[in-house]
This record gives structure tokens, sequence and C-alpha cells, in this order.
């Protein structure tokens, strides 16, 4: 209603003004391209691996010397099954999430040189399903018989193998999962035939691309330091934990049990980086916007003090003290205005030339006016203050100073 | 049509009571021209603000055409102020950050004329005024005597219905003084209700009539013949 006279007052003491819109301007800038950065890293490090993280944990088995370790695991995992509140456990040859594994390349038998892709190797037997609790979309799981001791120095592959969606999608675009069921594949030089797919199971790299891309074939792995999957009952786990470490190491003497973790510590261990990044991103976003916060403040009450007179005038003139707040809350409202509209310009300009120049991700489409809104009601807050103080003045001021 | 009964404002602060009036009792009808004198610190200006509203009163009542103001909120004092009420202040106050045409402006905006309307109404007080060429320029691109009666023209604007000065020569020369004295006089004569504050008996003797202050109450009381 005012905004011509308020504009040209600004014009008038521009200084001030310029210098916290052009902060305004590389805050929205900074805090919109930190978002997008936090959101994709916490979004990384929250995406779903496929099994039951929750009630689940593992712990490695180290012998000095094992005169029979399929004779140890076999005895170690019927004693784990057993165990009151023990939903089901499992051998593997490594862990999801834990950023250490096999891996193999995979194509399909037909064609000449048909595209490799690189897949995850999990060696499970037939409670796999069941233990991490994957969602079986296709085929069947492994029999019982299905499941062969692997020696230490075996090369090759079994001929029976479960791979995960994103893979099959991959190996077979133009199949369903009901029809990639029976397809035939090669692991390495390894022909094998696909017998059920998975929804997900992720590799256990997790910088990985390929993070999707599993197998899991059914084998034991013959070794003196095999790694348990165990699956407590909703609420067991923290209880079985040290149980089943101190019964193993009972049970026989001489072995040492390690990497007793439960998967969500491997999760925060896998992810720290991306956790760490998204917290020192936060409170840079954070630090950011409580500067510009107090500039706002600072240039307001600098303002007010600067016009005390004039605001008596004002009033004396028949402003009303709503009449005054409005003043000084238009006149915020087109410093942070313009600010927030350079800022959005300079904010995708930004995010552009990040996105080309590496692997950023792109500031969505209702991040830009969400980020306006943000700091032009940051602005609103900042100078709510002074601009209260600015009510407080006299009319009386317009008489009582020179 | 300004009616005050035994007014009385009392300044506290920490160490000291200042009466700045006590039991002020007056009354100044439409068309009147009342000069307030006294010495300085009589409680002039104290009178000024209290009949223009821009502070509150300890004792005594006051009805502004028939409309007792003890009782309003600051809205509605607001309002009256802007409506009823023109100032002219010694120090001109006009906003050093706008141009004359925004300064005249600044009460029709509160009042909340259309756009059109407050045109019409900044230019042909400029005109009066002989302000027309100065429509752009800032107030410190004006002498004291042209400030002052850019401060005329804006307190003329909005047609109220009293015209309330504080010492409106106090800063100006003795030519530009006289100047805004026949202007003065000149609205008078066309019937606006003028009260005009100065600590200059030479002055309030160009005044029709004048109320003497000292120490916070009327010690004297002139009507010259009309
Ligand atoms: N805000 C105030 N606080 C305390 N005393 C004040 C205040 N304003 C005015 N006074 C005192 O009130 C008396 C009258 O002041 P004022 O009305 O300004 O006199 P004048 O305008 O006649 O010079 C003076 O003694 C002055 O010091
Ligand atoms: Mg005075």
């Amino acid at each position: 209603m005012e905004i011509g006279p308020i504009f040209r007052a600004l014009l008038r003491n521009r200084t001030g003004a310029i210098l916290i819109a052009v902060q305004i301007a590389f805050t929205l800038t900074v805090v919109l391209n930190a978002a997008v950065m936090i959101n994709e890293q916490v979004s990384k490090a929250g995406r779903p691996s496929g099994l039951n993280e929750a009630d689940t944990f593992h712990m490695q088995s180290e012998a000095i010397d094992t005169i029979n370790p399929q004779v140890t695991i076999n005895n170690d995992l019927r004693a784990i099954r057993e165990t009151p509140g023990v939903a089901n456990a499992l051998q593997m040859n490594t862990i999801p999430l834990s950023n250490g594994g096999w891996s193999t390349g995979v194509r399909v038998q037909q064609g000449d040189d048909p595209p490799v892709y690189s897949a995850a190797m999990y060696m499970v037997d037939d409670q796999a399903i069941d233990t991490m609790q994957l969602k079986l979309i296709a085929g069947e799981n492994f029999a019982a018989s299905d499941v062969v001791w692997r020696k230490p120095d075996e090369s090759g592959w079994p001929g029976r193998v479960i791979i995960t969606k994103a893979l099959a999608k991959s190996l077979f675009p133009d199949d369903s999962p009901e029809t990639t069921v029976g397809r035939a594949i090669l692991l390495g030089e390894s022909p094998a035939n696909i017998i059920g797919i998975v929804d997900q199971l992720q590799a256990p790299w997790t910088q990985s691309s390929q993070i999707e891309s599993s197998v899991m074939v059914p084998q034991q792995f013959q070794t003196g330091s095999p790694r348990y999957l165990i699956r407590a009952e909703p609420g067991q786990r923290d209880r079985l934990m040290p149980e089943i470490e101190a019964q193993l190491a009972e049970r026989e003497r001489g072995r040492m049990i390690r990497n007793l973790y439960s998967m969500d510590e491997v999760r925060r261990r896998s992810y720290n980086l991306e956790t760490g990044l998204a917290m020192i991103l936060g409170f840079v976003m954070v630090v950011l916007l409580l500067i510009t916060g107090l500039g706002i403040l600072g240039l307001a009450s600098l303002s007010v003090r600067r016009r005390i007179k004039q605001i008596g005038i004002r009033r004396a003139l028949g402003a009303s003290t709503r009449d005054v707040l409005r003043y000084f809350l238009i006149e915020n409202l087109l410093i942070t205005s313009s600010g927030v509209v350079l800022g959005a310009i300079m904010a995708v300009a930004f995010n552009i030339a990040l996105v080309n120049a590496m692997n950023f991700p792109k500031i969505e489409w209702y991040g830009v006016p969400l980020g306006m809104v943000v700091l032009v009601l940051l602005g609103q807050l900042a100078v709510w203050g002074p601009a209260r103080q600015a009510c407080g003045v006299s009319p009386a001021t317009a008489t009582r100073t020179v | 049509m300004l009616d005050m009964k035994g007014i009385a404002r009392i300044y506290q602060t920490d160490l000291v009571r200042t009466h700045a009036l006590r039991d002020l009792t007056l009354t100044v009808n439409e068309g009147d021209f009342t000069a307030v004198v006294g010495p300085s610190g009589s409680g002039k200006t104290t009178f000024l603000n209290i009949a223009g509203l821009l502070e509150d009163f300890d004792e005594g009542s006051y009805l502004l055409d028939g409309e007792n103001v003890a009782g309003l909120n600051d809205r509605q004092r607001s309002k009256l102020r802007n409506e009823k009420i023109g100032f002219i202040f010694q120090g001109f106050n006009l906003i050093p950050d706008l141009n004359v045409f925004d300064n005249v402006d600044v009460p029709l905006r509160y009042r909340g004329f259309p756009a059109a309307e407050r045109k019409r109404r900044i230019e042909e007080q400029l005109e009066r005024f002989g302000l027309t060429g100065r429509i752009r320029h800032f107030p410190s691109q004006l002498s004291g005597g042209q400030q002052q009666r850019v401060a005329i023209a804006r307190a003329l604007a909005g047609d109220p219905r009293f015209l309330l000065a504080d010492e409106p020569t106090g800063n100006l020369d003795s030519a530009s003084a006289s100047g805004v004295l026949d202007l003065l006089e000149g609205l008078h004569t066309s019937g606006t209700t003028i009260i005009m504050v100065t600590h200059d008996p030479a002055l309030a003797a160009r005044a029709p009539s004048s109320i003497h202050l000292q120490d916070g109450r009327v010690v004297g009381n002139d009507e010259a013949a009309a």
C-alpha cells in the first residue's frame, strides 16, 4: 500500500540494504545447494538394503587351528538356531553393508559379446531368504539338497542361483521377473540358471554404483573363520548378542568371537562419511542462516535508531503503531525479496555448474520457492524486534527532539 | 471546538517531578488564531503535544470537536491526529529520505485517500505555496523558508480542523519568519483555526488572541480587538 515511498526512501540509503540483500542471495545459494547435498547424503545413508536390519546382527568365529570346519560350522548353526529368541541364522561369506566381499562379472549366455554386469556373490544356504527376510518375487528358494560345501581353493560357481530384481532387469531388460526365471547366465565363465528373483539384496559396497546387483549361490564356505548372520525375534537382539557370543566361545574353546555387530551398527559405520558430511553441511546451513538473521536484525535496529525522529514525525502525522510496524516489515520484505530473487538465480546457476562439473544432485523444483520463503520469513522474524522497538517511539518525539 | 478543563501534566523522572502544566483551562473556537506565549520551559510544547494528541495528560478533561479524547486507543488517536490536526514544527520535520511530493503525501497515505485524490491535493497545496518547481527536491536541497512552506503544505493537505504550530519560525531568519507569519495570517483569514506556540512576544502580537503561560499555569489572557 505504501510500497512506492518506502522503496524510494530505501534507495536513498541503499548501501546497507544492498549488502544485506547480497548476503541473503549468497545464503540462499549455499543453503539450497547444501540442502540437496544433505538430502542426497541422508537418503543414501537411509536407503534400504533389502534385509530386516533391525533384528539382525552378525559375528565371526576365528579359530587358531580348526581340525574340521564343516563340523564346527554345522554345530554352531544348529546351536544358534535352537537358542530361544533366535528367529533364524545363516552362514555367509560376507555381510551386506560391510564394504567387503566377493564379486563376479555376470552376463547372459546368448549373443556375442553381451554386456557384463558386476555383481556381489553371496554364498548362502536355503535359510537365507528367511533369515534376511528377503522378498522372493518370482521362482523358488534353494532346496536343502542344493547346498554344497565350497573348498577354499575352489573356483567356479554352482548351477542354480537366485539374483536380485535389479540385476535381472539389467541382464534381461525385456523380461518380467517371472520370465527371467529359468534363464541361463554366466557367472564369470560358469554357466548357471536363474531359479529365483528377490526384490532386493544390496551388495556389500555402499559406494558402488552397482549396489543393487547381487547373486546368491547355494554354497557354504568351508573356512576356519565363518561369519554368521543371526536374526532375533523382535526385541531380542540386544539380549542375544552377548549370549550367543558367550555360547560359541564356550562350546569350542581356543577360538575368538570377533566382529560382533548389529546391522544397525554396520550401517552406521559404513555410512559415517555420508552422515558426517550431512551434519557438517547442516551446521554450515544453520550458521549461515543465523548470521544472515543477525545481519538483518543489525541493519534493522540501526535503521530504526537512525530514524527515531522520523518515526515520531510519522506518528504525529497520523501513523498508528500498526502503520509503523508495517513500514519496517514492508521495507524488510523489499530487501529480502530482492535478495531471494537474486539468490534463486545464483543458486540455480551454481547448481547447474555443479551438476555439470561433478556428480552433484539437482535442486528439486520446489526447493527454490521453499528456500525463498524460508529466507523471507527469516527476514520478517529478524526485523520483528527492531520494528516493535520502532512502535515504541512516542509521537511526542516529533516536538521533543531537535 | 477545543475544550480543555483543569489539564495537568506531570513528568516524573527518578530524581525530579516536573509540573509541566497545572490546572490549564482553555477553549479555542472555530476560526480562532491563538498564540500561546511564555518563556522557555513554561509548558508551551507540553500544551501543544496534549492538544495535538501527541502525549497524554494526567488530570483534567479534553474535548476535541466534542469528543472526549481520554478514552481513545492508539488507533483512534492516530486517526484523529491524521484527520483533524495539522502540525507545523520548529525544525520543519520533513522526512529527509523523501522528496517534497512524498513528504506532503505522508499524512494522505495514512488517511487512505486514493492515489488520484492524493496527487490532486498535493499539487494544489504545493501550487498554493509556490513550490511547484520543487516537487522532486529533497529537503536538504531547500532553504529553511521553503522547507517550512513544504511542512505547511503537508499540514494542510488533509484539510485539518486545526493547525498546531510549535515555534514555527524558530529556525528561520527574520525575512523567512515574517513570510511564514504572513502565510499563517492568510490561512487564518481564509478560516483555518490556528494555535501557535512561541516564546517571542513580537510574533505573538500578530495573533488576534494570546495566552500567557508561566511555570505551567495560565498567567494572562489577551483578547485583541478583532
Ligand atoms: N519528557 C520529559 N520529561 C521530563 N520533563 C520534561 C519532559 N518534557 C518536558 N519536560 C519539562 O517540562 C517543562 C515544560 O516543558 P515544555 O513544555 O517543553 O516547555 P516549553 O515548550 O515552554 O519550553 C520543562 O521544565 C521541561 O524541562
Ligand atoms: Mg517548546
